[in-house]
């Protein structure tokens, strides 16, 4: 355990039943570094997402969090989640509220924040993603990238060290993407640590500073992600990039 | 929803209607032709008995909606409450809440209430008898709303609970703010035809001598011997039940409009 580092995973273990679906993952990740997770549908990559926000509990090894060990039942989840915000590729925001109320029920309810000044921070957040006129819009009238936008300002709300983005703009009609990349690519660059699913190539290259390759429940390659494009090493990821570049 | 085809709901209608007016052609020929008509206006259509019986089966509207709402109230908390162990983690928890919810699905309302009142006076409880009805029309349709309660629950997309948990909430302010709003509106149309069921249930507790709308109707029909003072009970249910029921469909469009 090192407190050098956002999150550090040891020895991560995951089954559903008797499915094995991570193998012993290791990963250290620094603060503002944003690490790019590739690799096949079902190599696990979701899971280890969710892992690491306890949304799925660990079958084995360790998982810290700026030192905290989550997979200790003495954590108090609830804490280490304010620091770890994700996105989800089917935005999951609650259609009952509109948008300021989406952003500002965690701060208000969980952190007790007067309403008020909850109220100016999602403000803040929704000029941030180029959204302050939708403030009370509810989301069935938003597009999809607009609904992924305010999806990112209420977890940001929470002024979480970490940020999970779990393939967000898989949804997204392709005219639709870059608004949201846009954004991602402005937390980047604001020194936000992130950990980012997507097979978007332009992107990774773009702010990745690391990209691992994930196959079969285990890390195969890591390294910058130019050189993981351009020279990988193993059959899986050379079949997985010649497919995905070509494609591109 | 299409179902069936407008040409097939047509027939249908069709066919409702000539039954219906077969039936009542039926009746008025029966009626004039046998001349039982007068018998039948003073069996059961009796104005001098009506107007004798009127108040005092009237005045049992009262108890039978005060019961009702009364009872709907425990209802509503107990039928939550029961969802919400019948789908807790525990599965000791989970177990039990099946087993009540199945045992009083499968048992006789009538026999429940027989249970809990003869129950409550042997174990040397002090319950009057409207207290001992609300007590037993609770235990029962806690049981049918739990149900109710769970399927509107887990008919909120699971990626709601996710999103509210990851953001650090608890799971019980996860429920209450925002799986259970969500859950509310879904289960408001099969809420309310439940209460319209439970109200017109009360008339059982007329075995218990709950002074109901029924209890003082069969008083009635015991002292003049004729059915007129049951038409009076049905009039008095009907006051209530039928704005009740145009209620619930108007606010159920409203709900399915807004979504
Ligand atoms: N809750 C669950 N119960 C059982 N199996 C699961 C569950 N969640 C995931 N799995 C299985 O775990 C494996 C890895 O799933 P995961 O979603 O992590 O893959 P992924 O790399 O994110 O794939 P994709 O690119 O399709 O999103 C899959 O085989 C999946 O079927
Ligand atoms: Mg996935």
């Amino acid at each position: 355990m090192n407190n050098d580092y956002m999150v550090e995973i040891v020895e991560l273990h995951k089954s559903f039943g008797h499915h094995e679906v991570l193998k012993g993952v290791n990963l250290r990740v620094k603060p503002s570094e944003v690490l790019v997770v590739v690799g096949p549908s079902g190599s696990g990559k979701s899971t280890m997402l969710r892992c690491i926000n306890g949304l799925e509990s660990a079958s084995g090894g360790h998982i810290f969090i700026e030192g905290m060990d989550i997979t200790d039942h003495r954590s108090d989840i609830n804490v280490i989640r304010q620091k770890v915000g994700i996105v989800f590729q089917s935005f999951n925001l609650f259609p009952h509220l509109t948008t300021l109320r989406n952003i500002t029920l965690a701060p208000v309810k969980v952190r007790n924040m007067e309403s008020e000044e909850a109220e100016e921070k999602a403000l803040r957040l929704l000029d941030r993603v180029g959204l302050r006129e939708k403030a009370g819009a509810y989301p069935a009238h938003l597009s999809g990238g607009q609904q992924q936008r305010v999806a990112i300002a209420r977890a940001l709300a929470m002024d979480p060290d970490l940020m999970l983005f779990d393939e967000v703009t898989s949804a997204l009609d392709p005219e639709l993407v870059s608004e949201v990349l846009d954004v991602m690519k402005d937390l980047a660059r604001e020194g936000m640590t992130m950990l980012v699913v997507t097979h978007e190539m332009g992107f990774a290259k773009e702010v990745g500073d690391r990209l691992i390759f994930m196959d079969d429940g285990l890390i195969v390659e890591e390294g910058p992600p130019e050189d993981i494009f351009t020279n990988p090493k193993s059959p899986r990821a050379i079949d997985f990039f010649s497919k995905i570049l070509s494609h591109l | 929803m299409k179902v069936i085809g407008d040409r097939w709901k047509k027939a249908l209608w069709w066919a409702g209607s000539l039954t219906a007016v077969g039936l009542i052609a039926f009746g008025i020929v029966y009626l004039v032709k046998f001349e039982r008509g007068q018998e039948f206006v003073d069996e059961f259509l009796n104005w001098k008995i009506f107007k004798e019986t009127f108040w005092y089966v009237f005045t049992g509207l009262r108890i039978t909606v005060t019961v009702a709402l009364v009872s709907e109230v425990f209802i509503l908390v107990a039928g939550l409450l029961v969802a919400l162990v019948r789908i807790s983690r525990v599965k000791l928890f989970r177990g039990l809440a099946a087993v009540y919810i199945d045992v009083i699905r499968g048992i006789p309302l009538l026999l429940q209430i027989f249970i809990v009142y003869y129950g409550v006076a042997i174990l040397g409880l002090k319950m009057n008898i409207f207290w001992a009805g609300v007590l037993a029309l609770t235990i029962c349709y806690a049981a049918y709303e739990a149900e109710i309660f769970r399927a509107g629950i887990e008919s909120i997309h699971k990626g709601q609970m996710e999103a509210a948990r990851s953001l650090g909430m608890g799971y019980f302010k996860a429920m209450r703010f925002v799986i259970l709003p969500q859950a509310i509106r879904n289960v408001i149309p099969p809420l309310s035809n439940e209460f319209i069921a439970l109200l017109k249930d009360t008339a059982l507790l007329s075995v218990i001598g709950l002074a109901e709308i029924t209890r003082r109707s069969s008083e009635m029909f015991g002292k003049k011997f004729n059915i007129t003072p049951f038409v009076v009970g049905a009039v008095c249910y009907l006051i209530v039940t039928i704005p009740l029921m145009r209620l619930v469909q108007y606010v159920n469009k409203r709900l399915s409009v807004s979504d």
